[in-house]
C-alpha cells in the first residue's frame, strides 16, 4: 500500500491536528510568544471574531523577530502571514499532504463549512499516523538503535 | 537549597541490550515508560522496578534505576515490603498475563487489596511467550495452542474484572501501539497515591501477533476504541458518531442521530464502582475497548494505617525492645541430628541443545507485507539524501546563530566543539521557545546555553523506520546523522521522511 492509498481513506480530521494554540488579533507579538510557549507549541493561528485570519510559526519568528526584537511590541497582525490557505475537516489526508507539498507547507489549518477552527494539520500528524499504523516496524524498536538484538531468542 | 535537576529519557536507558524479538510490542511500552519517567517528579534513584518472571519481566535491566528480577509470580511481594519499608520510593511492578495472572495471581489480588502504593503494569498478550507460545490465563476460549491443540476450554480470566474484586483504587487500561495514550496512562497511574493497576494490551509479534487487531491499527482503532474521560458522555469512533446507552442493566452500543443525542449516553464517572464493573465487562469487539482511567478513587495507603497504627502503638506503650519481645515467648533450641543424604535418581544434568523454536517461529514468512512496511525497513536514511549540515561552534553566540540560519534559510544548526564531533542542535524552536523575548544581548549570549545537548543522532545505515520512532516518539522535527566519530555528516527533517514516501511510490 502507499502513502497515497494509505491516506486517501483518511479524512484529515482523523489525524492528530493537536499541534497549534489560538490567538486574537490585536495581540503583541510578546504575549503571542508567551502564549506559543505556554502551550508548548510552535503555531498560533489568530483569530478575529473567531474566524481565521492569520497563522505565526517558529519561522516567523525566527526571521522576522530574532533579528529585529522592536517586533515584539507591535501586534501578531503585523508580521503573521495572512489568510492562510485552510482546508475542511473532510478532506482526505493525502489531499491535504499533497496540497501542503506543493505549496511548501509545513501547517495546514483545518477550519469547517461554519469558519470554525478545527486543528491544524502537520507532517507531524503523517509521521504519527504512519507510526501507528505500522507498530510493529516503527514503535517496537530498542531504546538504542545500535543494541539490537543480534540473535533472536524471545524473551 | 537543593538545585532541581532535569532529567530526561536518556537517564533512564541502561547499557543492557535488549532481547526482547524484533517487533514485540515490550519495546514500546519500554518506550513510552522511558518518556515518561522524567516527568513524574520523582528523583531517579527513588525508581525502582520489580518483575517476576517472563518476557515482560526482562524490563528491570532495560531500565537505568533500580530493579530487581525476581522469583516468577512474586514481584508484588517484594515491591510490597518494598514499598513499606520506604514510602518515599515509586515502586513499579511489571509482569504478564501470566506471571501476574496464574502464577502470582493470589500475590497481586493482595497486594492490590492492601492498596499498596505501587504501579503495577500488566502486559496482556495473552499467551505464554517465553515458553513458546501455551495458552495463558487471559486466551480466549477455543484458543489454538502448542498446549491446546484442539482449542482451549478454559474461560479467561478479565484482569479488570479481577483488580475491581480486589477494589484497586486506581484501575486504567492502554495499548502499546498507542504511544500518546500509553504516556498519558503511566502518567495518570504515576500520580494516584495507593494501588494502580494498570493492563496494558501488548502485542507478542510471535506467538500471537494477531491478538489486537482491530485496536491496535491506526485506521481502524479509533473505531473501536471508548477513551475515557471522567465527567465527558461516553462518545466514541473515529467520527465520534456512537456511543454507549444504558439499557436497563445492560450497555448498548447506539449510532447518535435519529434523535439519540449525547445526553442519553453514559458519562464516564472513575469514582462509581458499578460503572467500572460495566466497564469491566465489555469485552471487544462485542463492545468497544475501554480504554483511559477506569477507577480512580482515593483511599488510605496500607503503609499510612500502618504507620499510623505504630505511631498509636508507641504513644500507649512506649517504644518497644527487640529482646523483651523475643524472651516473652516460649523459646525451644534446635539441635543437630545425623542424617543420612537421600540420594537422587535424577543426573542433574540440564539439556544443553539450544531451543530452535523461537528461530522456527521466526523463520515462517510474515503475515501481509505492504509495500510500505517493505520501505521502512529496507529503505536506509541514507535513501532520504539527507542535506549537508550547517554546523556551528558551540562557543559561538547566539546573534551568530540566528544571523546563520536566517542566511541560510534553514531551521536548525548543528553545534560541534572542537574536535567537529555533534554536541548539540539548536533549532527554530529554540529560537522560539528559549531566546525571543528571554534573551537580552544574543551578541553576548552562547549557543552552548541555549541548544539541546548531546541529541538523538542517527547513523545514515539504519532503516527509515528508525527516524520515524524518534522522531514520532519525542516529536522532534530534525535529526542529525554522524559518522562512526560522532561528526555530523547530514540532518533529515519531518518533511524527508514524509517526501521520501511520498515520492517513492508516485
Ligand atoms: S515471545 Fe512474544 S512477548 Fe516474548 S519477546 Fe517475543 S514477541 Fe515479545
Amino acid at each position: 500500500m502507499s502513502l497515497k492509498e494509505e491516506l486517501k481513506s483518511e479524512r484529515v480530521s482523523h489525524l492528530d491536528l493537536s499541534r497549534f494554540c489560538q490567538i486574537v488579533s490585536g495581540t503583541a507579538v510578546r504575549q503571542s510568544l508567551a502564549n506559543m510557549r505556554q502551550n508548548k507549541t510552535n503555531v498560533c493561528l489568530i483569530t478575529k471574531e473567531n474566524a481565521l485570519i492569520g497563522i505565526l510559526t517558529e519561522r516567523d519568528v525566527l526571521t522576522k523577530v530574532a533579528t529585529n526584537p522592536a517586533n515584539l511590541n507591535r501586534t501578531v497582525d503585523d508580521i503573521m502571514t495572512a489568510n492562510p490557505i485552510t482546508v475542511t475537516p473532510d478532506t482526505s489526508a493525502a489531499d491535504a499532504l499533497w496540497l501542503m507539498d506543493e505549496k511548501q507547507f509545513r501547517n495546514l489549518p483545518v477550519v469547517d463549512r461554519d469558519g470554525k477552527i478545527k486543528g491544524n494539520m502537520t507532517h507531524q500528524a503523517v509521521i504519527s499516523f504512519l507510526a501507528a499504523r505500522y507498530p510493529v516496524e516503527v514503535l517496537n524498536r530498542p531504546p538504542r538503535p545500535d543494541h539490537f538484538p543480534h540473535k533472536q531468542e524471545g524473551g | 537549597m537543593s538545585i532541581p535537576i532535569t532529567l530526561n529519557r536518556k537517564d533512564f536507558v541502561s547499557d543492557q541490550t535488549v532481547r526482547w524479538c524484533p517487533g514485540c510490542g515490550d519495546y514500546a511500552i519500554l518506550a513510552s515508560v522511558q518518556k515518561t519517567l522524567p516527568d513524574i517528579g520523582v528523583p531517579k534513584e527513588n525508581i525502582v522496578f520489580i518483575s517476576g518472571i517472563g518476557c515482560s519481566s526482562r524490563f528491570p535491566y532495560y531500565m537505568n534505576t533500580y530493579g530487581i528480577h525476581s522469583i516468577h509470580g512474586r514481584a508484588p511481594t517484594l515491591a510490597t515490603g518494598l514499598a513499606i519499608a520506604n514510602p518515599e520510593l515509586s515502586v513499579w511492578v511489571v509482569t504478564g498475563d501470566g506471571d501476574g495472572l496464574s502464577i502470582g495471581g493470589n500475590h497481586l489480588i493482595h497486594a492490590i487489596r492492601r492498596n499498596i502504593n505501587l504501579n503495577i503494569l500488566l502486559f496482556n498478550n495473552r499467551i505464554y511467550g517465553l515458553t513458546k507460545g501455551q495458552y495463558s490465563p487471559t486466551s480466549r476460549t477455543g484458543t489454538k495452542t502448542k498446549s491446546s491443540p484442539m482449542g482451549s476450554l478454559e474461560q479467561p480470566l478479565n484482569p479488570i474484572a479481577l483488580a475491581m474484586a480486589a477494589e484497586a483504587t486506581f484501575i486504567a487500561r492502554s495499548i502499546d501501539a498507542h504511544t500518546q495514550h500509553l504516556n498519558e496512562t503511566l502518567m495518570a497511574a504515576s500520580q494516584h497515591k495507593g494501588i494502580s493497576f494498570v493492563e496494558i494490551y501488548q502485542n507478542c509479534v510471535i506467538f500471537n501477533p494477531n491478538e489486537w487487531i482491530g485496536l491496535d491499527d491506526r485506521r481502524v482503532r479509533d473505531e473501536n476504541i471508548l477513551y475515557l474521560e471522567h465527567g465527558k458522555p461516553m462518545i466514541f469512533g473515529k467520527d465520534m458518531d456512537k456511543g454507549i446507552r444504558l439499557n436497563g442493566f445492560r450497555p448498548a452500543v447506539v449510532q447518535l442521530g435519529n434523535g439519540i443525542t449525547e445526553d442519553d449516553l453514559l458519562v464516564h464517572d472513575e469514582t462509581s464502582t458499578q460503572l467500572a464493573f460495566i466497564l469491566a465487562s465489555m469485552e471487544f469487539p462485542e463492545f468497544p475497548a475501554p480504554m483511559g482511567v477506569i477507577r480512580r478513587v482515593e483511599k488510605q495507603t496500607y503503609t499510612d494505617g500502618l504507620m499510623n497504627q505504630i505511631e498509636t502503638a508507641r504513644q500507649i506503650k512506649g517504644n518497644g525492645n527487640l529482646r523483651t519481645l523475643y524472651e516473652s515467648a516460649d523459646l525451644w533450641t534446635v539441635t543437630a541430628k545425623d542424617q543420612n543424604g537421600v540420594a537422587s535418581k535424577q543426573t542433574g544434568q540440564l539439556s544443553l541443545e539450544v531451543d530452535e523454536e523461537y528461530v522456527d517461529e521466526l523463520d515462517k514468512e510474515p503475515e501481509v507485507t505492504t509495500a510500505m512496511q517493505d520501505r521502512l525497513i529496507e529503505d536506509t536514511i541514507a535513501a532520504l539524501s539527507p542535506k549537508a549540515p550547517i554546523t556551528i561552534d558551540v562557543s559561538a553566540s547566539l546573534a551568530k546563530a540566528v544571523r546563520q540560519m536566517n542566511t541560510h534559510r534553514i531551521g536548525c544548526l548543528v553545534v560541534t566543539d572542537a574536535h567537529d564531533k555533534l554536541v548539540g542542535i539548536f533549532t527554530e524552536k529554540d529560537v522560539l521557545h528559549r531566546v525571543v523575548g528571554l534573551v537580552e544581548d544574543l551578541e553576548t549570549a552562547v549557543i552552548a546555553d541555549y541548544m539541546t545537548p548531546d541529541p538523538i543522532a542517527l547513523k545514515a545505515n539504519l532503516p527509515i523506520a528508525q527516524a520515524l520512532h524518534e522522531m514520532h516518539m519525542h516529536g522532534f522535527r530534525h535529526i542529525p546523522l554522524v559518522d562512526d566519530e560522532h561528526r555530523p555528516e547530514g540532518i533529515i527533517s519531518f518533511r524527508d521522511v514524509v517526501h521520501h514516501l511520498k515520492e517513492r511510490f508516485a
